[in-house]
């Protein structure tokens, strides 16, 4: 299918393709009633709902009126729907916003401002700088007279890099005027969501002549939700419009997450339903036999003789009804609501508040914050994350020189300010190149302030330093920069820009100096990139040994490297490089290998260290979590050495003696193989012994060990608690994300950019920091937090709240169902297993939603321990993680308490109220106030901590149990008119509800008690610990203090196994020899700075606690 | 050195308050629950002429036999008026499902302006037209009645007033009267009488307050006058009602009344019990604390290690 557009047609084609209105709803008016209910049957549990509520109209197998499931089951239907129309209306006004948005269009032949939803396939619309492009478009027309512009596609696709458009061949050099008149037709394929994909033809029409068909491709498009960049204006026609834009077509519903505490619910609740079916089949024959050996003789009971063959099944479905509320019917309700209080207190937080930039915390996904108090592993970037992702430009070698060792900070080192203030050519080579090779543009302001934007922070803190060290970058005027070098005013043409690409890991620039007219490229990147394309006879050890210094204090490091070309060689590349960039299928490739062609034989000027700075708090915070049990693995695109040096400064491996790190790589299978078994067996042999090992493995082993070796490396996962991937892909991260999830771990996820969205989306929980790198990983998240230590909080507070909280309140609402419906069940078994409801149609339905759930909600607020306690003890997040709270055995204990409670109940109330007394109504309401009463002191007796809320919730239940009942009693038309009355008046029913609430509290009391004191839980000693008040001391400080002690003496040192025998040789070596051993043939680090720089931090962090 | 821990101490309060509260509140239940004196005379099986004891169904069903019966209670201590007569039934179930549903309270109230009864089923209707009271609970009403004798004097039985006062003002109605009711070809039990307003049927209001348990005891008067050590006492009984195709137990119940209601000594025992158990539950945990002293909230030794936390 093709679509063909006539441009800037107003007549045509408006009716034919959609308009540009967005509609991201759900449903509309009409359809919201059917849809929704549509939806909302298709779960299992509302199925069952559903089924219960049809057979409850039968009336000769209903044990109570239809009402008392059709109201809750309404209501709940009506709850979740409100939930859904909200939630759509939200969505409704958010397009409205984007549709009412207001454009440049042209219309007749006259620029006017419209709404944006009003553009039609054709139009050509105008956008000026900054401005989100409202529709698909074909570009026509730049304010660059090359026909570029460049657009930030990163709603698209997360990467955040500036990319640069081109406007088709046949509209080049068309008069701005022009562009208003312009006619054509575009032949396109119908809408598609794949966005590095259009293949499309163009034809303008005279006087634009040019009667060629001119191909179009991706690079000639600006596609919905991208944002014009550096450049003034641009124009395009619509080809894809409304729903119908790539964006819309590739807009998929995100999976909703399944939290592991819902998986439970769902389990036992059919562990429950299970249990039910047992039950009414049992009963259901129990009472068929009844009815046919003693209900026949009852004359009174008057069963025909003959009787239809359904018959048989009548009892059991009566059973079936009268179980049905076993599964409690408001659960879902109950727990939605709590699950929203948990990501509202999470949004309330006035302690996750990054004080710098005011930015909250935010729950956006509502529904799985008991996942939050089950993590396990935590899979984590670096850059932005780890580390603040401010860059300063902190050293540099500069021909065997280094410039800023001794103080740290080579803008200040004396010696390189002299150097450039005498003229060195090599410091200004390598200045010139700081300055001029990257994609920055330099802003001045009226004041004169000069301001830099950069697509890459790298580039901006070179270009910064070299401002700094006064080759300032002025001002680019088209393709001509301007720098000040010392007053001096130096011209250079950009003839070409080698961009960066992730496989090529460098970039490069051609310029040609104005003055001199030579030709220069320009290039830096990855020392790996770089170094071995230096020409022949440079010695580039200084370089590569600079390269590891700094890596090993956890700088980035980037080589800068410079060739002058000659004319010719450039003008014949120049050719190659045109045509490759107008290739129309493999273009990436081709430019990548035209690029090597122009990048070798490279004089390389020096090395620049860029420092990433920790963010505040990071050690804390892993150690912290660590002693919490969770296990933390390091995906990082960044290298190796500068992985490891980061993950030592922030407590992410332990240095020797009590750290390992074990090296996984490898070129080929073989390798790779090799080095997983010899890693495997460390790990094997190590894992009883009380030490931190931890794994490095680089995106290429990873690569080949996840393709071919994925049951061994996922036995390594497990074995593992740490783990440093560098050099990883965004896929690569997702897929590891996987692997831990399919081992059943829960996952936390948590990045910054773009490259960790499909991480963050993969894991069970996504957390984004709002942070330099914009806010595309936030707002893919679940949660998104200011700072990384926050996460702390998140998961030591919230989390783990949430997860108790719901523990209690799932299975509460289990053991409240349960309660009754076994009464319910033991009154079969006097009433001739005959399937009568022992409570009326009122009290049960009103039980379930009113007199249960209120006091249970109030749960949210309850805290077993305080907030600082648990952030003293993260460790008691164990119970959490290991689920135990919410599993089978706890769940028997509720079911126990059930039977039990029901027991105490039933018997109290038959023996209590015999004889005359044994009035149906009256019985029936001195068990449900039983019910009641018992399950008030049960939610008081779980409660740990008391608000005033609290007892208002649970003591006013208790008495507006009283004032609706006594209220119903007053009605004469209701079943149970004068029975709450003539019940409260006797000292009987008194008597009997005290004997019920003690017999039933006693042994659960005295249990609890025992458990308490006896057989108490870590959570118990610490509950008991804040009873007495004061300081709780742990061993966790005395830990720390000495583990830092143990640091400052111990000897640290790194090695790498660098074409070394298969022999396991140890990244972190045990003993001074394995340092002199390892000298030789690998590469020996000291860094005395860093290892002061770690005990520093262990100080700080043994003195915080 | 240890703490002992308000805990134990609450724990321990608790469990002794309420002991010594709940016991002494038992013995003054069980006191009271003896005081109340109780004459029940099983009649359902003396009541069947000897010769038709092997076929007690054949005897109960024909009608042509005369149901008269006499029984002599003896009254062994003082019983102080009022003294209520109950009938008892055992092994009757009122609370079955299809029996308890087969009403309709609408009908009860107004009659037949209420047109719909098919809750009644199987005793909605009757030759074309609509039964009143319709169901099986009013069909199958007791009919047994009962006379007493002093000696030669009848004894004065109270008959009014033994219904719920609300159940006859708002549950029953006063201008509806019963209406081709036992008119088909089963008779249940008793018959009533067409001229009475349900109101006022109080056997029929008492019999429509089914009973939740299989055993019960239905209200039938008062004898307003006390009843003297040693005094024998006359009942005249038409053994009207079927109880023995199904095994049912009749009985007759005279019986005094106090605050707690009639001879029931379950609440008293129950407490006594639970009293004794909470101290018992007091004195264990004493001595547990005693023998066997437990580091209240010691942190100190907590060892986080894994196996430790998950032993």
């Amino acid at each position: 299918m093709k679509r063909y557009i006539y441009i800037n047609h107003d007549d045509l084609a408006q009716d034919l393709y959609c308009d540009n209105r967005i509609s991201n709803r759900k449903y509309t008016l009409w359809n919201f009633l059917p849809k929704n209910l549509w939806e909302q049957f298709s779960r299992f549990m509302n199925q069952y709902f559903l089924l219960i509520a049809c057979l409850q109209l039968w009336s000769l197998i209903t044990p109570v009126n239809p009402a008392s499931t059709w109201g809750p089951l309404i209501f709940i239907f009506a709850v979740s729907a409100t939930k859904e129309a909200w939630d759509d209306y939200n969505r409704y006004l958010s397009d409205k916003k984007a549709n009412e948005k207001e454009v440049w269009v042209v219309r007749q032949g006259v620029k006017k401002l419209i709404q944006s939803q009003d553009i039609h396939v054709g139009n050509i619309v105008w956008l000026r700088e900054n401005d989100e492009v409202p529709c698909d478009l074909v570009l026509l027309g730049t304010a660059d007279p090359q026909g570029i512009c460049y657009v930030e596609t990163a709603a698209l696709d997360g990467e955040t890099d500036l990319k640069t458009r081109v406007i088709p061949s046949a509209s080049m050099g068309i008069d701005f005027e022009l562009l208003h008149k312009i006619k054509g037709v575009i032949e396109c394929p119908s809408p598609d969501k794949d966005i590095r994909r259009f293949d499309a033809n163009l034809r303008l029409f005279p006087p634009f002549l040019d009667n060629d068909m001119c191909p179009l491709t991706i690079k000639n498009t600006l596609l919905q939700s991208c944002y014009l960049r550096n450049t003034e204006w641009a124009c395009g026609v619509a080809v894809y419009t409304g729903n119908e834009t790539k964006l819309g077509m590739s807009r998929g519903i995100a999976e909703p997450k399944l939290t592991a505490v819902d998986a439970m619910i769902d389990k036992l609740t059919g562990a429950i339903f299970v249990f039910q079916i047992v039950v009414v089949i049992v009963l259901g024959i129990a009472g068929n036999i009844w009815k046919n050996t003693e209900a026949k003789k009852q004359w009174y009971v008057e069963y025909p003789n003959e009787s239809p063959w359904y018959e048989l099944l009548i009892i059991p479905l009566r059973f079936e009804l009268l179980c049905s509320i076993m599964i409690p019917i408001s659960i879902k309700v109950s727990l939605d609501l709590v699950k929203s209080l948990y990501a509202k207190f999470i949004d309330w937080d006035d302690q996750m508040v990054d004080l710098e930039t005011r930015i909250r915390s935010h729950a956006t996904n509502t529904a799985i914050s008991e996942d939050l108090g089950q993590v396990e592993y935590i899979l984590t970037d670096k850059t932005g994350t780890l580390t603040e992702n401010k860059m300063i430009f902190k050293r540099c070698c500069i021909r065997g020189t280094f410039y800023g060792n001794e103080n740290g900070d080579a803008l200040s080192d004396a010696e390189l300010l002299n150097a450039v203030s005498t003229g060195s050519t090599d410091v200004i080579q390598f200045l010139k190149v700081m300055a001029i090779c990257n994609t920055v543009v330099p802003i001045q302001s009226n004041t004169g302030v000069i301001s830099y934007k950069a697509q890459s922070q790298d580039e901006e803190a070179l270009v910064r330093a070299a401002a700094s060290l006064h080759m300032v970058f002025v001002n680019k005027n088209g393709n001509v920069l301007e720098i000040n070098f010392n007053g001096l005013l130096l011209r250079y043409e950009v003839l070409d820009i080698l961009e960066f690409t992730s496989d090529r890991k460098r970039m490069s620039v051609v310029v040609k100096c104005c003055l001199s007219g030579k030709i220069y490229l320009l290039s830096k990147g990855a020392d790996e990139a770089i170094l071995p394309l230096a020409r022949s006879g440079q010695q580039t050890r200084t370089f590569s040994e600079a390269v590891e210094q700094y890596a090993q204090l956890g700088l980035r490091t980037l080589c800068l490297a410079s060739r002058e070309l000659d004319d010719d060689e450039y003008r014949e590349w120049s050719l190659m490089f045109k045509e490759a960039n107008s290739k129309l299928v493999d273009r990436e490739w081709r430019v990548a290998e035209v690029c090597q062609r122009l990048e070798h034989d490279f004089e390389i000027l020096g090395v620049a260290a860029i420092e990433d700075r920790l963010q505040d708090g990071v050690p804390e915070t892993i150690s912290t979590l660590r002693k919490a049990g969770i296990n933390f693995w390091m995906l990082t695109g960044d290298k190796q050495n500068t992985a490891i040096q980061i993950a030592l400064s922030c407590n992410f491996v332990s240095p020797e003696p009590k750290g390992q790190l074990l090296l996984l790589s490898g070129k080929t299978e073989d390798e790779v193989c090799r080095s997983l078994e010899r890693v495997l067996l460390t790990m094997r042999i190590t894992n009883t012994e009380p030490k931190d090992v931890a794994f490095v493995v680089d995106g290429w082993a990873l690569e080949i060990a996840l393709k071919h070796y994925r049951k061994a490396f996922t036995e390594l996962a497990i074995l593992s608690r740490t783990a440093i991937c560098c050099r990883v892909t965004p896929s690569q991260k997702a897929q590891l994300v996987e692997l831990l999830k399919s081992c059943d771990y829960r996952t936390l996820a948590i990045g910054d950019g773009g490259n960790d969205v499909r991480m963050i989306q993969q894991a069970d929980i996504g957390v984004g920091i709002s942070g330099r790198e914009g806010l595309q990983a936030a707002r893919a998240a679940d949660y998104s937090i200011g700072k990384f230590r926050f996460l702390t909080r998140l998961i030591l507070v919230h989390g783990r709240y949430s997860y108790n909280r719901t523990a209690f309140l799932s299975q509460y609402s289990f053991y409240k169902s349960l309660l009754i419906c076994f009464i319910q069940i033991f009154f079969s078994f006097i009433s001739g297993v005959s399937g009568t409801s022992l409570f009326n149609s009122v009290s049960l339905m009103a039980y379930n939603v009113f007199y249960t759930s209120i006091p249970v909600l109030v749960s949210v607020l309850d805290k077993d321990l305080s907030e600082n306690t648990v952030m003293q003890h993260p460790q008691i997040l164990f119970y959490c993680q290991a689920g135990r709270l919410l599993n089978p055995s706890t769940f028997a204990g509720w079911f126990g308490r059930a039977l039990f409670h029901a027991i105490v109940v039933f018997v109290i109330t038959i023996h209590s109220f015999v004889f005359e007394k044994s009035e149906m109504e009256e019985v029936s309401m001195v068990a449900l106030s039983g019910c009641i009463w018992l399950q008030a002191f049960v939610v008081a007796l779980e409660t740990n901590s008391f608000t005033i809320l609290q007892h208002l919730a649970i003591w006013g239940n208790l008495v507006a149990f009283y004032a609706i009942n006594l209220i119903v009693s007053a009605i004469p038309s209701s079943e149970m008119h004068t029975i709450m009355f003539r019940l409260c008046r006797q000292p009987l029913y008194w008597t009997t509800i005290i004997l019920i609430t003690m017999a039933g509290m006693g042994p659960v009391l005295a249990l609890k008690y025992f458990r308490y004191t006896y057989r108490s839980s870590k959570i118990n000693i610490l509950q008991q610990a804040e009873r007495l008040g004061g300081p709780i001391l742990s061993l966790g400080n005395i830990e720390s203090q000495s583990r830092s002690l143990e640091k400052d003496i111990s000897p640290l040192s790194i090695s790498q196994p660098k074409n070394r025998n298969p022999v396991y040789e140890p990244l972190l070596s045990d003993s001074p020899s394995a340092t002199r051993r390892s000298i030789g043939p690998g590469t020996p680090f000291d860094f005395f700075q860093s290892q002061t720089r770690l005990s520093s931090t262990y100080m700080r962090n043994s003195k915080d606690n | 050195m240890f703490v002992v821990c308000d805990c134990l101490l609450q724990v321990i309060t608790i469990c002794f308050a309420v002991g010594t509260i709940f016991i002494p509140i038992g013995l003054f239940s069980l006191q009271v629950s003896q005081s109340v004196l109780e004459i029940v005379d099983r009649y359902d099986v003396e009541c069947v002429p000897p010769s038709f004891r092997s076929n007690k169904l054949e005897y109960i069903k024909d009608s042509s036999i005369p149901k008269n019966c006499s029984r002599y209670l003896q009254v062994n201590k003082h019983m102080k008026a009022p003294i209520y007569i109950y009938y008892q039934l055992d092994n009757y179930y009122q609370n079955h499902r299809r029996y308890v549903k087969s009403r309709s309270d609408k009908q009860l109230l107004y009659g037949l302006k209420y047109n719909y009864t098919g809750s009644c089923s199987p005793e909605d209707a009757n030759n074309g037209l609509p039964i009143v009271p319709c169901g099986l609970i009013a069909w199958s009403l007791f009919n047994d009645t009962y006379s007493f004798f002093h000696g030669a004097d009848a004894l004065k039985v109270n008959r009014k007033n033994i219904a719920w006062e609300s159940d006859r003002n708002h549950k029953f109605g006063k201008h509806v009267y019963p209406f081709n009711f036992q008119n088909g070809s089963l008779i249940g039990g008793a018959l009533l009488d067409p001229a009475i307003p349900l109101s006022d049927q109080e056997d029929l209001i008492v019999w429509m307050r089914t009973a939740a348990l299989p055993s019960f005891h239905k209200l039938y008067g008062r004898i307003e006058e006390d009843l003297h050590a040693d005094e024998i006492l006359e009942v005249k009984i038409l053994n009207n009602y079927n109880t023995y195709s199904f095994g049912g137990r009749k009985k007759l119940v005279l019986s005094t009344s106090s605050w707690l209601g009639g001879h029931n000594n379950f609440i008293g025992i129950a407490y006594i019990s639970i009293g004794s158990s909470f101290i018992f539950i007091a004195l264990v945990f004493m001595l547990l604390h005693v023998k066997n002293p437990r580091p209240y909230g010691d942190t100190t030794n907590i060892s986080w290690t894994w196996t430790g936390i998950s032993s």
